[in-house]
């Protein structure tokens, strides 16, 4: 998997395009480019590539997140999902 | 999976099937125009299973375009609810030598709506390691475009890509990877698993269900639609299948499809674009969905980091279409030993660019894939049109009606559906 900068993680709008970029280099097809607002799922984004996604959070902001936070109020988007990794980052 | 028999002589059918419910009637000739001009963009719809000597390696071989036929499409009027099913039955149960004949052939079914659920039925038969579900419903879409677009070329020159493009890592790289799965799969196949082991060919039997969201809060919760969630609810289903026959409590092995084409595109078509992962679980974990759901998934993710999932994906391009033996000799489960407990996927949305196909609008569309004999039990989703769609299918024998039964109101019950009006 491509790896991107290491960022400060309360600049959500730098987050989400991190996660927007990773999601276009590694799981969309060429020239269909998904958004920081784009819903995951109905960019079809499936089970297996929102699992390579929390894997690259895991790899990038180091830490995989608690089942109960996979849910959908987290995941929706590359933005929705960067501000639930900006959150997260910013509790001691 | 496209591994194992090849329908040489063994009497077990290897097909697959996608059934699109159509509002009007379908015309067998537009299905056969458009077959015949796909073969001037793509022979695999003609294509044979070839060996070059006998213990050589099966792949598809078609001749020069001249020499290439359209599958058959038939037609056929049915008259009742069972005649229908029987016909579809059919369909699924006589096996394609793909030796001696195409790959996959068309029925189209017409009836009152009450009868078949539609006034047309199309319905797409193919031995499946042809291709995976998604391929046959990009076959269908390159089918509708072509259909669409009489005359001229639809594509231009921007043909799609009917087949994945060769992996073009070094032969030396690919080998080890492949090595690194076949390892991991002959460790998964040394464990106990559960299953009826049936181990047995006979008829195919499938049930076809529809249902609705009974919350339309709930419909949109991702969690529900993960396959994680899906397959947890299956094994519940099945426990009880399986306490009622008194089976032993053992754990439970399956397989996870991976469908490794990028998103946002049909992708390829033809040939397997499918890795596995084997995921394993207690069937007592079943009393917590939720909680068995969030450990398949770690399990996956567990499988990714250690590099399981590409290894796989390198395996199934070695391991597809070898000689019988020789993937008996790789993976054990082949040859007889320990079994998945289940299959069960989920084809996800029926595309949209299919809401239309030659000339009707699709009212409805599933898929009802090849069970092999181990463990003789799928269990498939896809979701068209607004209905969510329950195939279960079962080896004859392996199930009772009342077990299906049972299966379907359980998964229904789990995901919170409601039976179509």
């Amino acid at each position: 998997m491509a790896k991107g900068p290491s960022l400060p993680a309360t600049d959500h709008d730098t987050v989400a395009q991190t996660l927007a970029a990773f999601v276009n280099a590694n799981i969309m097809a060429r020239g269909r480019r998904i958004q920081p607002d784009d819903d995951f799922e109905m960019m079809g984004i499936d089970s297996m590539a929102l699992l390579k996604v929390l894997l690259f959070v895991e790899a990038e902001f180091g830490f995989w997140p608690p089942d109960e936070d996979l849910v959908t109020e987290n995941l929706r988007s590359p933005r929705v999902l960067a501000h639930y990794i900006c959150r997260r980052r910013s509790v001691p | 999976m496209a591994l194992g028999s090849t329908g040489q002589g063994d009497g077990a059918s290897n097909n697959a099937l996608l059934v699109v419910h159509c509002d009007g009637p379908l015309a067998p000739e537009r299905v056969t125009r458009s077959l015949e001009r796909l073969l001037d963009f793509c022979p695999w719809p003609a294509a044979r299973l070839r060996r070059p000597f006998p213990w050589g390696k099966l792949h598809w071989a078609a001749g020069r375009r001249t020499a290439l036929a359209p599958p058959p499409v038939g037609w056929r009027a049915v008259a009742t609810p069972e005649a229908f099913h029987q016909a579809v039955d059919a369909e699924l149960n006589t096996a394609i030598d793909p030796r001696r004949e195409p790959p996959l052939r068309f029925l189209i079914l017409d009836g009152a709506p009450d009868t078949v659920g539609a006034p047309s039925v199309l319905v797409m038969t193919w031995f499946h390691p042809l291709m995976d579900p998604r391929g046959a419903q990009n076959l269908l879409r390159h089918l509708s475009v072509l259909d669409d677009h009489v005359g001229d070329s639809p594509w231009g020159t921007a043909v799609p890509a009917f087949a994945p493009t060769p992996d073009a890592r070094p032969l030396r790289e690919r080998g080890r990877l492949a090595r690194k799965s076949v390892e991991y799969m002959r460790s998964v196949s040394r464990m106990p698993s559960g299953a009826p082991r049936a181990g047995r060919n006979g008829p195919v039997r499938f049930r076809q269900e529809s249902f609705i969201d009974r919350d339309p809060a709930v419909s949109h919760d991702r969690a529900t639609r993960e396959i994680w969630w899906r397959l947890a609810v299956v094994g519940k289903a099945l426990r009880e299948v399986w306490a009622r026959r008194g089976l032993p409590d053992v754990p439970v092995l399956l397989p996870i499809a991976v469908d490794l084409r990028p998103k946002g595109e049909p992708g390829p078509t033809f040939g397997n674009m499918l890795a596995f992962h084997f995921a394993r679980f207690q069937p007592s974990d079943t009393a917590d969905t939720t909680r068995l759901a969030n450990a398949l998934r770690n399990q996956m993710a567990d499988a990714v980091r250690q590099g399981q999932i590409e290894a796989n994906e390198v395996a199934m391009t070695f391991l597809q279409y070898r000689p019988l033996p020789m993937i008996r000799r790789a993976v054990r489960w082949i040859s007889g030993g320990d079994t998945f407990s289940f299959n069960c996927a989920d084809v996800t949305e029926f595309p949209a660019a299919l809401a239309r196909c030659f000339g009707r609008r699709v009212v409805n569309a599933y898929h009802v894939p090849a069970v092999p004999p181990r463990p003789g039990i799928g269990v498939f989703f896809n979701r068209c049109a607004g209905r969510n769609n329950l195939v279960v299918a079962w080896i004859d024998g392996v199930l009772s009606e009342d077990d299906v039964n049972r299966i379907v109101e359980i998964v229904r019950e789990e995901m919170g559906w409601l039976g179509t009006p």
